[in-house]
This record gives structure tokens, sequence and C-alpha cells, in this order.
């Protein structure tokens, strides 16, 4: 479903993705992690272009995505993401920030695209807030609404980066709940994260990349529990241990 | 003799009217096309193009660094020699289109600038076009940013329509000029032109003072 093959990027002289190569197949869940600056950000962030690469060649759907006449909104229709920081629309209402997308970029009815954004913002369990403005919701409120806003145009691939990092730490099990019953559901998911539990109740593999390389992958299990390279078990111990 | 003066100024009042009709006329034209060029030209000069980028940053650090009326010297009788002769008064328009827009390009490239990157890539990734990101998103939150200082230099501009008398437009000022060769009261005529602007420009002073306040919440 999503393939790198031989990708390469820079920001200036700073290699941050060396030679990746990467299958995820429909309906997986992959957790990628690694320390900060290994370019784990910018990988997931190259699947919907917005960052470019300079080498390579990123295959969605039979979309070639590095390709410069991609109609990058039809690509982009398919695949949702959330971000750290959420990224709510401030002057919109919930409803509204989850009706945007439809109304605008697939030109559903408003009343068609509000029972799609209501379906979602159910589904994230946010339904009585829907015409409340971002800033009176909690962080684990907002990034739910973000998570609805992703979905509501019935994405095939999600894209989660470091969901849960802006979070406090009380809120950081509603929103990966959330994400959990997407698994269940079947969604193909790549999540940036060190939310080691998740990793090891949904992500069929764990991938571990350090300095733009990917140094590690593997079950959830075997990877926490027996890293084979020095570099992922000296990271693990440090995300054990804070 | 100031009472002689006085009755005078009134049988002339109609003169200063007809000056009033043409400045809030030259002023109302302007202010429209400045803000439409003015946004055009701000989101070119917020954007990632970096060639239109700086070819709008040349033309802004060009206006902005001349003084108005050899903008409308140039425009008025520099221009003709390269075979484009205005009248006076598409020429006045033409003079406050370029120095409005390049001001108000300005206020709108800082409004755009001021939104979190983490918009555009939120709209970007829902497939929003560019145009719809801008639509949508930045521009409704940039206004807070935009609108009072916008209305602010709306009031500048309106004041800079006074250099347009240069040129023999028959606006406010150049009433006030031809109205004190006839009527030796200086004071009193150019009092009364000064309390004319006033009465367009207060208005305009005022909703910029509120909306600063407004805004700042």
């Amino acid at each position: 479903m999503i393939e790198f093959k031989n990708v390469n990027k820079w920001f200036g002289k700073l290699h941050v993705l060396n030679n990746i190569d990467l299958k995820i197949s429909k309906g997986e869940v992959l957790v990628i992690c690694g320390p900060s600056g290994s370019g784990k950000s910018t990988l997931i962030r190259c699947i919907n272009r917005l960052e470019k690469i300079q080498k390579g060649e990123i295959i969605v759907n039979n979309t070639p995505v590095h390709d410069k006449h991609t109609n990058l909104t039809k690509l982009r229709a398919q695949i949702g993401f959330v971000f750290q920081q959420f990224h709510l629309y401030p002057h919109m209402t919930v409803l509204q920030n989850v009706m945007l997308a439809p109304v605008n970029v697939k030109k559903l009815a408003k009343s068609e695209a509000e029972k799609i954004a209501l379906e979602k913002l159910e589904q994230v369990g946010l339904t009585e807030k829907s015409s409340a403005y971002p800033a009176q919701l909690s962080g684990g409120q907002q990034q739910r609404v973000a998570i609805a806003r992703g979905l509501t145009m019935s994405p095939e691939i999600m894209l989660f980066d470091e969901p849960t990092s802006a979070l406090d730490p009380e809120m950081i099990g509603e929103v990966l709940d959330v994400m959990v019953n997407l698994v269940s559901e079947g969604m193909t998911m790549c999540v940036v994260t060190h939310e080691m539990g998740f990793a090891k109740k949904v992500a069929h593999r764990v991938l571990f990349m350090d300095e733009g390389k990917i140094v590690e992958t593997g079950t959830p299990d075997d990877f926490f529990d027996n890293p084979k390279t020095d570099r992922a078990a000296e990271f693990i111990s440090k995300i054990l241990t804070h | 003799m100031m009472g002689f003066y006085f009755s005078r100024l009134v049988e002339i009042y109609p003169f200063f009217l007809k000056g009033l009709w043409m400045t809030s006329k030259i002023a109302f034209i302007s202010l429209v096309t400045c803000t439409l060029i003015g946004f055009v030209l701000g989101v070119i000069r917020s954007s990632n193009n970096i060639i239109l980028k700086r070819i709008v940053g040349v033309y802004v650090a060009f206006v902005r660094g001349t003084p108005f009326v050899v903008q409308i010297f140039i425009i008025f009788f520099i221009l003709p020699d390269w075979g484009l002769q205005l009248d006076a008064f598409p020429a006045a328009l033409l003079a406050m289109a370029i120095m409005g827009s390049a001001f108000i390009c300005e206020i709108v490239a800082g409004g755009i600038n001021s939104i979190h990157k983490g918009q555009w890539e939120a709209a970007t990734s829902s497939g929003l076009t560019m145009i719809q990101q801008l639509r949508l998103v930045i521009v409704p939150q940039a206004m807070k940013v935009i609108l009072p200082p916008l209305v602010g230099q709306y009031v500048l501009l309106i004041k800079d329509t006074s250099v347009v008398s240069v040129i023999g437009v028959m606006e406010l000022t150049r009433v006030g000029w031809v109205t004190v060769v006839r009527i030796p009261e200086g004071l009193m005529v150019f009092s009364l032109v000064g309390a004319l602007y006033f009465s367009i420009s207060y208005p305009l002073i005022l909703l910029s003072n509120y909306l600063e306040r407004k805004m700042a919440i």
C-alpha cells in the first residue's frame, strides 16, 4: 500500500532520510520510534508530500507521490494526518473543522458532510462538543477532534506524528483508545510515537530510526524485549528509565 | 474685514463641496484598488515562490523608499515621454494604487506570516487547494492581525490624496490653494480644508482604535 524505494532527503547538508526502503501493507499498523532528529517525522511527512524527497520513489496506492504531475489533492484525500500540536482551525467550531474537507474537497452538500462529520465525532466520543471552539477543549479532546478531522474523508491510511507527545499524562489514554479502535477497524496506520504500551498492544511492526536510517525493524515484543542493535537497546533503556 | 471674507467663503462653499467630492472619489476608488492589489501582492510576498517574492519585494522597497510626490511626477510628467499620456485624474488614481498597494502588501504579508505553519500543513493534508487554504483557513485568521493596521493605513492614504493636487486635480487641497489666491485668509481657508479632511478620516481613526482594542483580546 505504501512503498519507499531508495528514498533520500536532505535539509541543507543534513542527510535526514538515508536510503530508506520500506513496504507497508494494507491494514498494517507500523510504529516508528527513534531519538529526536532521527528523521521519523520526516519519513511520514513524505507519504502525503508535506515534505518533498530529492531521490528515490514513494508509491502510495499505485500513485507515485514523488512525481511532479501527481494529483496531490486526490492523494491527500486518501490519507489522514494527525499532528503533535493538533493544528485545529481556531476560528471554526469543532463541527466546522471536521466538515471543512468534505465540503470543499469532496464537494459534498453541507447536510451530507455534517452527517459524516457527526459520525466521526461520535467515533472519537465528542458529539456533544460539536459546537465548541478548539480553545474551549482540553488537549486530549483537541487531539481527538483532529483524529475525527483526519477520518472525515474516509482515508485508507492514517498517519500520526507523535500524537500524544504534547498531552498531559492523564489525557494520553483517551487518545490512544481512539487509535486502538481504529486499528480494530483495519485501518492502515503509521504512528510515530514512544508509547511502548500502544506499540506492544496493537502494532504489527516497530521500526527504529537513527540519523536518517532504518536501524532495526521487528515485532513489538522482539524489538522492545530483545533489541538486536546496541543503538536500539540504548534507546529503549532510556525511554524506560525516564 | 474678517466678516467680509467669511461671507465670500460662504459664497464659494459649493466649490469646497466639489473638492470634497473629488477627494472622496479618489480616496474611495484608490482604497478599493489598493486593497485588492495589496492582498494579491501580500499573498505573493508571503509565499514560497522565491522569484515572484523578490520581484514584489523590490517593488515595495522602491515605492516605500521614494516620496509620493516624486512618484506622481514620474507618472504624470515622465511617462508621456515613453508614450503613456494620462489625464490628471487617472494619473492620480494610478499613483495612489501603486503607492497604497505597496504599503497594504506589507501589512497583509505580515498578517499571513503570523499564522502558524501548522495551519497550512493541516489544510494541505486535508487536500485543500492553495487558494482554498488561503480563503478558508489562513486569511480569516490573519484578518485579526491585518485589520487594525489596514484601517490605519486607509487614514494615511486618504490624507495622501492631498498630494495629487500638485498635478492639478481639483480636490480639496487644490480648492484651498485656488481659494486662498482670491481670499487672502489662509488660516480660515485651510482650517476649513483641514476640517473637511478630518470629517472623513476621523470615523476611520475611531474604527481603527476600536479594532485594535477588539483584536487585542
